[in-house]
């Protein structure tokens, strides 16, 4: 071979074994940066703005209504005792009976507690982009996508993961929710976007009268020519990334979806859909995510809860839908451990709100007289979170009201250390700079 | 005498440049232009509701109510592949008795024509030759089979990208 065709051909091959990783939406050439620590991530958003004092700090009515109450409220989560009187949170007639617990040990027990941590906004928009995009850009507009890449696209992108191995499970389609599951940015984007659904109106009565009644095609004789047709038409019309309306599954991750809903209906007509005993609300969003992980079987899964949220104009609720996260988030952990063989033992849970409360009451009395709390101070950038799951260290609690570890854009690293990718995530230079693994910050 | 060459030449020069009478004209030209455009325009996207507003009104021949259409809206933002789930709600449609399809004889028989015919109701434009003979030759390859019908071919075009454009 002459010199200087070789040269010409070694400075083609380096060129494209730089580039090619760059423009496949799945699959990796080169070996993860770091040895995953696990197989999947489960993300939950213990969110709606959690009170430091209320939650973790188990002061009950003493830090909030000024009634000599304390006790801990989630005991799935923390370890604690309840409180003795005034018990509210519960179900039934008053809030009056605690819900039994699911977990013999806590997740306390189990994993590790940041106790307290530091969020990037104390609103719900803002708290949730840094918690999926691992940013700390506080002026995220509503109603567009985020400006940074999501926790799904590193993963996608860095990870080599197919779209049906990344879902975010939304509890609404409010507050722009449906459009956290890729961002805008011009290198990531919506081919390496996760698959979304918001199970309360996809599986509830809209979906019902919408999709319930969708035809069964066979595979073969009927999807297959059809997806055959639709990807001439497609490749015909050339449609621009910018213009995608959507996330884009493969034909065979299509069929696997559609059978996904279909399969729902008929499992929530039979009543065998996996809900915790106490459903309703956040509780019927993680039976769902609890569905797409038996079938799906995802490297990752976020999913979002916000009841807590009723907090601005009723406390009761609050403190009952707090309880009520706990059973939900308590039951998701013992179905994966128990119910989910392919993923017992393989699977790291995290669990983070996306803000805090304020330190005062507004002027807002509910039925038991107790005043209801906004979010927006510096006390609503005071959350906790955790993690628990193989190789995370158990019974461990980082940090203290005095000595505050950890900021909430560190989970999308900590999901990067998980999986393997986070030298990458680092280096694409999008997270916020002070982010770090919450591994390291043990 | 100069005079009369000068005189003599500038009639000549007017002879060559003297107006004419006007013919009468009694027809006019038209510029031909194809009534139906292609596909290089569309670059905007149909809202939700427009995208099922157009398409029910392509299936039933009639339109759908608001609340249908909202209904719909509401369960396409809840999915995040959209695709996916307009090809779901559309066979959705295709089960009812009363969507509006062609039979499959006329789809065998009068292949071009369908395509043609397709191409229009669909994306408002003829297809392009190259379009034309792919499809015909799909079809005719598909005779074999005989769950291939119109509705798959429909169920296509509702779900293609251009479709979503206008």
């Amino acid at each position: 071979m002459k010199r200087r065709e070789f040269v010409k051909k070694a400075a083609t091959l380096t060129a494209g074994s730089l580039v090619m990783p760059y423009l496949l939406p799945s699959g990796r050439l080169f070996a993860k940066t770091n040895a995953p620590l696990a197989e999947h991530v489960v993300y939950v958003i213990f969110g709606g703005g959690l009170r430091q004092q209320d939650s973790i700090l188990q002061r009950y009515l003493a830090d909030s209504q000024d009634f000599a109450a304390e006790g801990n409220l989630l005991h799935n989560m923390l370890e604690g005792t309840p409180p003795t009187s005034k018990i509210a949170y519960g179900i039934g007639e008053g809030g009056t009976q605690p819900i039994p617990k699911i977990l013999s040990k806590t997740i306390q027990k189990q994993g590790t507690i940041f106790s307290e941590m530091r969020a990037i906004s104390g609103g719900h928009y803002g708290g949730l982009n840094s918690l999926i995009t691992g940013s700390g850009v506080a002026g995220q507009g509503l109603k567009v996508r985020p400006i940074n890449p999501t926790v799904f696209e590193y993963a996608r992108r860095f990870g080599g993961f197919k779209a049906t191995d990344t879902w975010f499970i939304g509890n609404s389609i409010g507050n722009s929710l449906p459009l956290l599951n890729s961002s805008n940015h011009p290198d990531f984007g919506l081919p390496y976007g996760a698959n979304f659904f918001a199970p309360n109106i996809t599986f509830g009565s809209d979906g019902y009268a919408t999709l319930q009644n969708a035809k069964i095609y066979h595979p073969q004789e009927e999807l297959e020519p059809m997806y055959k047709m639709k990807n001439f038409l497609d490749n015909s019309f050339n449609i621009k990334k910018g213009d995608m309306p959507g996330i884009r599954n493969t034909d065979d991750e299509r069929t696997k979806i559609k059978e996904f809903i279909s399969n729902t209906f008929v499992r929530q007509a039979a009543g065998q859909l996996p809900m915790p005993p106490v459903g309703g609300g956040d509780g019927a969003t993680i039976g769902y995510a609890a569905e797409v992980l038996r079938v799906f079987k995802p490297k990752l899964l976020v999913v979002n809860m916000s009841g807590i949220d009723g907090c601005h104009s009723n406390f009761t609720g609050y403190i009952q839908a707090m309880h009520r996260a706990d059973h939900a988030l308590g039951f998701l952990w013992n179905y994966i451990e128990t119910q989910i063989p392919e993923m017992s033992g393989k699977t790291i849970m995290c669990f983070v709100p996306e803000c805090g409360r304020n330190k005062d009451h507004n002027p807002i009395m509910d039925a038991n007289d107790w005043y209801g709390y906004d979010h927006g101070d510096a006390n609503s950038l005071r959350v906790f979170g955790g993690m628990v799951g193989p190789n995370v260290p158990a019974n461990l609690m980082v940090g203290n009201e005095a000595n505050p570890i950890g900021k909430v854009t560190d989970f999308n690293l900590t999901i990067a250390e998980i999986l393997g990718y986070k030298s990458e995530v680092q280096g694409a230079g999008l997270i916020d700079s002070q982010a770090k693994s919450l591994f390291e910050r043990i | 005498m100069p005079i009369f060459k000068i005189a003599f030449f500038s009639l000549a020069v007017l002879f060559f440049v003297q107006c004419k009478k006007e013919k009468l004209i009694t027809n006019y030209e038209v510029v031909e232009t194809p009534s139906f455009g292609d596909n290089l325009n569309k670059d905007k996207d149909k809202t939700n509701i427009e995208f099922h507003g157009i398409l029910t009104t392509n299936l039933f021949q009639k339109p759908s109510s608001i609340n249908e259409l909202t209904r719909t809206d509401r369960v396409i933002q809840s999915c995040g592949d959209k695709t996916l789930i307009n090809e779901v709600i559309i066979s959705n449609y295709m089960n009812t008795s009363f969507v509006k399809l062609p039979t499959r004889k006329f789809m065998l028989d009068s292949t071009e024509k369908f395509v043609t015919d397709t191409y229009i109701r669909f994306f408002i434009r003829r297809p392009t030759e190259a379009e034309k003979t792919w499809f015909i030759n799909f079809i005719n390859s598909s005779k074999a089979n005989p769950n291939f019908r119109p509705e798959l071919v429909y169920s296509s075009f509702s779900a293609s990208d251009e479709y979503m454009f206008y």
